[in-house]
């Protein structure tokens, strides 16, 4: 019963993917685009992270040899 | 009188290497000075003549392998990249030589003589004309076996004045990447690294400009091409004759 | 304390510019029709729109060449939905037919068959079509290639701002190392050009996200792309130069007239040869391309684009301040 709903739900979607012939044009067009910016706010944030790990282990080694 | 004063100068300045000797921001521009650095410049390209024939052979073999690479007609479009292409290896080549050359006892010599700012400019002017020459060549040349095809509706004159405004521009980009290369004591390599991006304003600019020429179109859609040209020209020039004096310090 | 308010101001700045830029509605837009093509006879069709609020009493019109025709019958099915049957008149006189639905419009909706010299009577009254507006209120614009994507605008090109700002800072202190004998100024130029690469790496992969989805491809060959990839590598060839000479000092000088040369070089290429080459370019403001500011909601992008890029240059400059700090203290201990 569920899944015979579920694949109601669906329908409409798959009429769609029709026109979306690969998994990243599906990905990247589909919601009118918004997983283009949900995707370029996630590699802002990443890049920023990777940044700040980076430093982290600067001061890190730094510290290290202060000990010494 | 005035010589020895500047060689008193200079070397107060040997014994604090970090001492800021102040620059001569008001020394006027000393043609006499430049004329014959430009002279020394040519009488040592004359004694190495060796050296000139060798930039000549490397233009004729790149042409050569582009010939035999290339077969049958080329388009405008690709005839003039691939032309651009050449000179600009050939651009690296020949103005590596124009600071590695020289060893540092000849360049303390030197130091003592000239303003480092008549220096710069007068090899700035020699490496141009240098290019500027080496450009002609290469295009005789090129059209010898490329084949003269594309030139056919071209405006020859906007041409020539693109490959001589570009060969003004490279050779004074280069100039001054090669005297950091120089300093830095690393070889083609370095330089060809640090020159690359920096050239790649000007011979994109020079490109489309030759292109527009080959193309044979009217002067007033081609001018801003060249105004662009002299403009990064001007600029390439007046960069390297303020930063250069701090180059050659220490 | 004192020093401290442009870094609260960072931090104010982007959050109120990020949650705008996310949360702000796109206004409404017709963004799909089917079928794509029309000719005369009776034809039924679906439209759909994003952000709509389609009711019963809207007004549904197709334009052709300024001659207006109704639909016989329009179904609202949902808000975003609706299917109208339409006898489509012979003698239409332009291959493309517009659609109108209350205040939106659809240019060109569909490939028109059937072509003549022009329709007997303009089938209805064209005053309808302002009944049953949508209304919306603080929205961004909706582009027909962008959709939601047009946020990205606040994100991907403070990125650019931030970099440069951080490059410029760098040519700042690069003067300042000529002008003096400290290794601090050098020590700074680095710490700047280090952070603003991490901005051009940022700005890059943004831009390759934001342009398939946009354009389809990762990378065109357009001059702005050409600009991002010359500055990655003047930079990192001015790494590569100060990683070849060991003297610290000699190498703060060279390093910073590369800077200089590299920095006025790249403003040239950025700013200058894009305008000669103007045609080469997808991005806005050049190459025929209409820039944001000409849309008709260009204000309200701007308000939220400003205090982005003023927050994003100012946390790119914090970041090189803590990177400078870092690095001295580094120094001094291996001293």
């Amino acid at each position: 019963m569920r899944i015979i709903h579920l694949l109601g739900l669906l329908a409409p979607t798959l009429a769609y993917a029709q026109a979306a012939p690969t998994w990243l044009e599906d990905n990247l067009y589909g919601g009118g685009k918004m997983n283009a910016v949900v995707v370029v706010v996630a590699i802002i944030i990443l890049g920023i992270g990777v940044w700040l790990w980076a430093q982290d282990r600067r001061l890190k080694r730094m510290e290290e040899k202060l000990k010494k | 009188m005035y010589a020895t004063g500047r060689a008193a100068d200079s070397r107060s300045t040997f014994a604090t290497p970090q001492g800021s000797r102040p620059i001569q921001a008001a020394s006027a521009l000393r043609t006499q000075e430049i004329v014959q650095l430009i002279r020394l410049e040519a009488a040592l390209d004359i004694r190495q003549r060796a050296a000139w024939g060798g930039m000549l052979l490397y233009v004729v073999s790149a042409v050569y392998v582009a010939h035999l690479a290339v077969k049958g007609d080329l388009g405008t479009a690709t005839w003039n990249a691939l032309y651009w292409i050449i000179l600009l290896f050939a651009a690296f080549n020949a103005l590596a030589r124009s600071f590695q050359r020289e060893d540092g006892g000849r360049q303390l010599y030197l130091y003592t003589l000239a303003d480092p700012r008549s220096v710069i400019l007068a090899r700035t002017l020699y490496n141009s004309i240098t290019m500027v020459l080496l450009s002609l060549l290469s295009l005789l040349c090129y059209t010898l076996f490329m084949g003269a095809h594309v030139l056919a509706d071209a405006d020859l004159f906007q041409f020539l004045l693109a490959v001589i405004l570009g060969g003004i521009g490279l050779a004074a980009v280069l100039t001054l990447i090669s005297a950091i290369a120089a300093r830095a004591g690393s070889g083609l390599g370095l330089m060809a690294i640090l020159g690359f991006p920096l050239v790649l304003p000007m011979l994109l600019a020079v490109m489309r400009a030759s292109k527009l020429a080959l193309d044979g179109v009217a002067w007033s859609v081609n001018s801003t091409y060249f105004l662009g040209l002299v403009l990064l020209d001007v600029i390439t020039v007046t960069l390297a004759w303020l930063l250069f004096p701090y180059l050659w310090r220490d | 304390m004192k020093h401290w308010w442009w870094k609260f101001l960072a931090i104010a700045l982007l959050l109120v510019a990020s949650v705008a830029a996310l949360r702000t509605p796109l206004s409404p837009a017709l963004v799909h029709v089917s079928p794509g093509r029309i000719a005369p006879g009776e034809v039924t069709i679906q439209v759909t729109g994003y952000n709509t609020r389609f009711r019963d009493d809207l007004g549904v019109h197709l334009i052709n060449d300024g001659q207006h025709f109704c639909p016989e019958r329009v179904d609202v099915l949902d808000a975003t939905h609706l299917r109208a049957t339409i006898i489509v008149p012979e003698g239409l006189r332009n291959a493309m037919t517009d659609l109108v639905v209350s205040n939106l419009r659809y240019p060109g909706a569909f490939f028109t068959e059937g072509l003549g010299a022009g329709i007997e009577n303009g089938a209805c009254d064209p005053e309808r079509e302002m009944t049953g507006s949508v209304a919306a209120g603080f929205a961004f614009p909706n582009r027909s290639i962008l959709y939601e994507s047009i946020r990205n605008l606040h994100f991907h090109v403070p990125m650019w701002f931030t970099m440069i700002a951080l490059m410029a800072i760098s040519m700042w202190k690069s003067i300042e190392v000529l002008g003096s004998t400290s290794l601090d100024r050098d020590r700074e130029a680095v710490s700047a050009v280090h952070v603003g690469l991490l901005f051009c790496a940022l700005g890059l992969l943004t831009g390759m996200v934001w342009a398939r989805a946009t354009w389809g491809a990762f990378w065109t060959n357009d001059v702005k792309l050409n600009g991002a990839a010359v500055t990655a590598l003047i930079y990192l060839a001015y790494l590569v130069l100060r990683g070849s000479v060991p003297d610290a000092h000699k190498r703060a000088r060279l390093a910073a007239i590369y800077n200089i040369f590299a920095f006025v070089l790249l403003v040239m290429f950025l700013f200058v040869v894009p305008r000669l080459n103007a045609i080469d370019s997808l991005h806005p403001g050049s190459g025929g391309n209409s820039g944001f500011a000409d849309l008709d909601l260009d204000n309200r992008l701007r308000i939220v684009f400003y205090p982005a890029v003023v927050g994003w240059v100012l946390l790119g400059a914090w970041m090189y301040q803590l990177r400078h700090r870092a690095t001295r203290i580094n120094e001094m201990q291996e001293a």
